[in-house]
């Protein structure tokens, strides 16, 4: 996975560290070798994402594609997505949201903030691993802004 | 309201009864006065009668008699004239009189003997005059003087006068009682029509005041059913919130239940993955194995191996406390809610001791304000209510300042009091007033340990003795917990 030019970073949220370690492993096994950096809750995320000002200056020039869990113990993965894609900075950074919930309202409010992808995680872990694999062979293809 | 109509009715009979009794009463005495002034008035007429009758006769007696004796004395037939007519009215007088002593007991008696006496008197003349029309005058005169006839004429007289005198009383007596009648029914007619404007006054006041009950029922009615409609509404939003709230319950029981599920499905998965990387080593019996085939089962066993078991651990415990946490929640529904009444003061300053420890290590204080609004309600529920909001001000004070704890209380309307708990802490973001109290939510820094339970058992509490609790905060400046609770418990419905 390439930006114009540059490694592109995967900002993994998710407070289970088990999910993490999970999706990490099977992003891996999809052939992933970009640097993920996992955040267990929100606050944490976006002081990176969007620096301690929240202003998005330090993602101006960053490559970034966004694993959002929805629930997390701090925030609402909503409002971090909300949050997100209105920065005029950090709008444009692909956020694939990556839960356990499959609620229509949730999935629809989340692309009508913005959201690029909405992956409910399948309790069926070969269905789950699948599923973060094909992610992972998307996550390959794809041209970051 | 039904007694009222009833009690209404009943007065408003009674009302009619007694005046119509009233009106009864005043025709009756008024029909027996006038039959009782009839009476008095042919007693009149009788009495008048009786004394005509007997100054009439008297009369006639008289003039037959001077008829009689200007006869005797002249023997002239022109003094006969007057002395005959006297006669012939003398009977009719005698018949009248006869009439009108008939029937009355003291006037009877004496009538015969006066009959007698007129008879015997006008034989008296008769033969007189019979002797001087025979030319023997002297014989006549003489008879006359000898006073036979007027011994028989004073006895007449005295019986006539008796009668007049009798019947000049009785008359006066009829006339007396006639009068005293009319007084009487004068009396009975006025204490009728004042016993009349009584009752109608009674009766009139009675109706009014029954419209005026009747109006400020009707007013009571119609303030009833604008409140009826207020609480109807004030329910209807209860009961959306409740279901709201029980929907976004099982969407978070659900969620949190099924993250540690993908878990430990998934470290079975990869130990199974890592059993298969181990297995050739383990069971190679002598083969020679290849360097990554030794290298994945190395890595396998030290550290897939390892990680796969602490997760699976760590998620079934996850899984554990969550049904433990859940489990909690709902026996605090079910428990039986023992309303009593509280002195809130005292309440207050017993949870507050439980934590002074902590707030004196902060340099901190509590502070319990003002008057006390009286609250009957479930003792344990409201501790435990206190006890986790004054244990959250300790755990996410400000380490900028000392902590200062405020509790203030008051009515808020008829049914419910306000209770404020307010603290200068770190305060909580807008979007997460309504998210704290979920169950395993929390918010802001993650720096201290928790699972997310606290608020949301107080809400679940708070709802359960009928009330609520709100929170207004600002982020840095502290936040205030508003409980509305019902100030008796058990007059709250479904409770």
């Amino acid at each position: 996975m390439k930006g114009t030019g540059k490694e592109v970073t995967i900002v993994m949220v998710e407070d289970d560290e088990g999910h993490a370690r999970l999706i990490e492993k099977n992003v891996r096994r999809a052939g992933v070798n970009n640097e993920i950096i996992p955040f267990t809750d929100g606050n944490s995320a976006l002081d990176f994402v969007l620096g301690k000002d929240r202003t998005g200056e330090t993602s101006k020039n960053s490559y970034l594609l966004i694993l959002l869990d929805l629930n997390l113990p701090d925030m609402s993965g909503i409002d971090i997505l909300a949050k997100i894609k209105s920065n005029p900075h950090t709008k444009r950074l692909p956020v694939v949201i990556l839960t356990t919930t499959d609620d229509e309202g949730e999935i629809q409010r989340c692309y009508d903030l913005g959201a690029n992808v909405y992956i409910t995680k399948p309790v069926e872990y070969d269905s789950f691993a699948n599923a973060i694999r094909q992610l992972g062979l998307f996550f390959s293809v794809m041209q970051i802004p | 309201m039904f007694s009222t109509r009833s009690s209404f009715a009943r007065s408003t009979l009674i009302m009619i009864s007694i005046g119509g009794l009233i009106l009864l009463g005043i025709v009756g005495s008024t029909i027996w006065l006038v039959q009782q002034s009839r009476h008095y008035f042919d007693e009149v007429v009788s009495a008048r009668a009786i004394r005509s009758g007997s100054t009439d006769l008297l009369s006639t007696l008289q003039d037959a008699e001077t008829g009689q004796r200007g006869y005797l004395l002249s023997q002239e037939d022109n003094f006969l004239e007057p002395y005959k007519s006297a006669l012939e009215s003398l009977s009719a007088r005698r018949d009248t009189l006869r009439r009108s002593v008939t029937g009355r007991q003291s006037y009877e008696k004496d009538f015969p003997r006066l009959d007698q006496l007129i008879t015997q008197r006008l034989d008296d003349l008769n033969h007189t005059v019979d002797l001087a029309m025979e030319g023997k005058a002297a014989e006549a005169i003489a008879i006359t003087r000898r006073g036979a006839g007027e011994q028989t004429m004073s006895g007449i007289r005295e019986i006539l006068n008796n009668y007049m005198v009798a019947s000049e009383i009785d008359l006066q007596a009829a006339l007396d009682e006639q009068s005293e009648a009319l007084a009487t029914l004068q009396r009975a007619t006025i204490i009728g029509a004042g016993a009349i404007v009584l009752v109608l006054a009674g009766a009139l006041s009675v109706i009014y005041q029954h419209i005026r009950d009747l109006s400020r029922a009707r007013s009571e009615v119609e303030t009833l059913n604008a409140s009826l409609e207020e609480r109807v509404n004030e329910r209807t939003e209860d009961l959306i919130r409740a279901n709201q709230e029980i929907q976004r319950f099982a969407y978070i029981v659900t969620h949190d239940l099924r993250a540690p599920l993908v878990n430990i499905m998934g470290f079975t998965s990869e130990l199974e993955t890592s059993l298969n990387a181990i297995q050739p080593y383990v069971l190679s019996e002598g083969e020679i194995l290849s360097e990554d085939e030794i290298k994945l089962a190395r890595v396998a066993a030290e550290e897939d191996l390892p990680e796969a078991i602490t997760f699976i651990r760590s998620s079934t415990k996850k899984m554990d406390g969550l049904i433990n946490a859940i489990l909690k929640i709902s026996r605090d529904g079910r428990r039986q809610l023992k309303p009593e009444p509280i002195d809130l003061r005292e309440l207050l300053e017993t949870s507050a001791a439980s934590i002074q420890h902590q707030v004196a290590d902060l340099d901190g204080s509590i502070e319990i304000g003002g008057r006390m609004p009286k609250i009957t309600t479930d003792k344990l529920s409201l501790e435990q209510i206190f006890g986790n909001l004054f244990d959250n001000a300790v755990k996410y004070a400000s380490p900028d300042r000392p902590l200062h704890i405020e509790v203030h209380a008051r009515p808020q309307g008829p049914r419910f009091i306000r209770v404020e708990v307010s603290d200068n802490g770190r305060g909580i973001a807008e979007e997460d007033l309504e998210r704290i109290f979920e169950l395993f939510r929390r918010s802001g820094q993650q720096d201290k340990p928790g699972e997310g339970i606290g608020l949301a058992h107080v809400r679940s509490l708070t709802r359960n003795l009928g009330g609520d609790i709100t929170v207004q905060s600002e982020i840095g400046k502290g936040s205030t917990f508003v409980l509305r609770l019902p100030s008796d418990l058990t007059k709250v419905a479904g409770v």
